[in-house]
């Protein structure tokens, strides 16, 4: 039946809410090719109601048919595109700028493109704010409750340098008490947890 | 945090303005008696009506007409109370308190930025729609003009994407798409206080004929659909919650 696979697409898309499965080329190019057959059809078979005027009535059910799969086949091939686009910019959100390599090797290279000029449009935004120089709307993500929190270091990070000038050295397994702003990024970065009693 | 303890901070001989102290008064609701009478707007009446935009901007389900007067405003207050901490030690206990405040406050306006942006992006056609319609009329816009600027961004790297998603076949009708957006729900259901009162407003429940009144006293809190008050919310006769 026309339109099974277009909506397999959108089954995917709604299987993996929060996570960005690898961009389906094959099914989408199968249904780009079901498009393109039925839209030939429809051109074959308007070409011949036009040229033979001998029942043309009779053509019309199977053109209409046609026509409302082919509708259907884009509404949902643009449902997975912007369901993945709403996706990926949740993770600008996340991550920043740069996507972590397991992440970027999903994306098509149009989602590619779209997410870096999302990222610069959404960075001059972010200058224009105020009157110096900008807001980071990336910070202060989350209602403060104190000013340090305790955190633990996930991995063996090496040197990272704190807001007020003093370079730590993070090893996996300890255990710190920081301001909350220096932690927010390595948080959302997986190299803290925040360990909440 | 209440009211005595920032005059403390103001009889105290340390260096701080009262711009510094003056927010660190959590209850926005009371008068600040630090504030001083020369000022157009104090340092808390901002605050107050950043929170105010910030709940209405939060609970409204369209976006409502943009405040960069509040938020510039604030943002110049933030900046310089944190240039004031700088100049505090760092083992000082003020200087933690107000630290905190600064916190709380860049979290209230990144947070409001923040809701409208996603508004932006997500009924970016209808919003951009509206503004065109606004701006033919000579209507004050609802966006920024920074705002304004990254809806259309946005709008054309999402159509950018969507051409070359589509452009497997030449003769494509393009614009189909674009007829059929997302639109945010105005007929969905808001909490609502009044500030002042209110008589007569008209309950929308989707159909014409038989229009219901119902009067707000002040302070009174109401659940209703946001159709129904979305003028009172935009001229800040109510307050959602």
């Amino acid at each position: 039946m026309f339109g099974e696979k277009a909506v397999e697409l959108v089954k995917e898309v709604n299987r993996n809410k929060d996570s960005l499965s690898p961009y389906n080329t094959d099914l989408i190019e199968q249904v780009n090719k079901e498009i393109c057959g039925l839209i030939e059809q429809n051109m074959e078979d308007a070409n011949a109601s036009i040229a033979g005027s001998s029942n043309t009535a009779a053509y019309i059910p199977t053109v209409n048919v046609r026509h409302l799969s082919v509708q259907r086949n884009l509404r949902c091939l643009l449902s997975y595109h912007h369901n993945r686009v709403r996706c990926l910019r949740n993770m600008r959100w996340e991550f920043g700028s740069l996507l972590p390599p397991e992440i970027k090797s999903n994306l098509s290279s149009s989602e590619a493109a779209w997410f870096s000029s999302y990222s610069t449009s959404l960075a001059k935004y972010m200058r224009s704010i105020g009157d110096d120089g900008g807001v980071n709307l990336g910070a202060d993500m989350k209602p403060p409750k104190s000013l340090y929190i305790e955190v633990r270091c996930l991995l063996d990070y090496g040197k990272h340098q704190l807001g007020d000038g003093t370079v730590i050295l993070l090893k996996k397994n300890t255990r710190y008490y920081l301001p909350r702003t220096d932690c927010e990024e390595l948080i959302r970065l997986e190299i803290f947890e925040h360990l909440i009693n | 945090m209440d009211d005595s303890m920032g005059e403390q901070f103001d009889d105290s001989d340390l260096n701080i303005t009262e711009e510094v102290a003056a927010p660190t008064t959590q209850d926005f609701g009371l008068d600040d008696i630090n504030t001083s009478d020369t000022e157009a707007l104090t340092a808390s009446q901002v605050i107050e009506l950043m929170e105010s935009a910030w709940l209405n901007e939060k609970f409204s389900p369209e976006i409502l007409p943009h405040k960069t007067e509040i938020v510039d405003c604030l943002l110049g207050q933030i900046s310089y109370m944190e240039e004031n901490l700088e100049n505090l030690e760092s083992n000082d206990f003020q200087k933690s308190l107000h630290q905190m405040e600064t916190y709380r406050l860049r979290y209230l306006v990144t947070s409001y930025l923040r809701i409208r942006l996603e508004k932006i992006e997500m009924f970016n056609y209808e919003i951009l729609k509206q503004e065109e319609v606004r701006e033919e009329k000579n209507e004050e816009s609802y966006l920024s003009a920074g705002e304004l600027q990254f809806a259309k961004e946005y709008k054309e790297n999402l159509e950018q994407h969507f051409d070359n998603v589509l452009s497997f076949w030449p003769g494509l009708p393009p614009d189909d798409w674009k007829k059929e957006y997302i639109k945010p729900n105005l007929h969905s259901f808001v909490f609502l206080k009044s500030k002042t009162e209110i008589e007569g407003v008209i309950i929308d429940d989707g159909n014409e004929e038989d229009g219901d009144l119902v009067d707000f006293k002040n302070g009174s809190q109401m659940i209703i659909s946001y159709n129904s008050v979305s003028n009172l919310v935009k001229k800040g006769d109510v307050q959602l919650i």
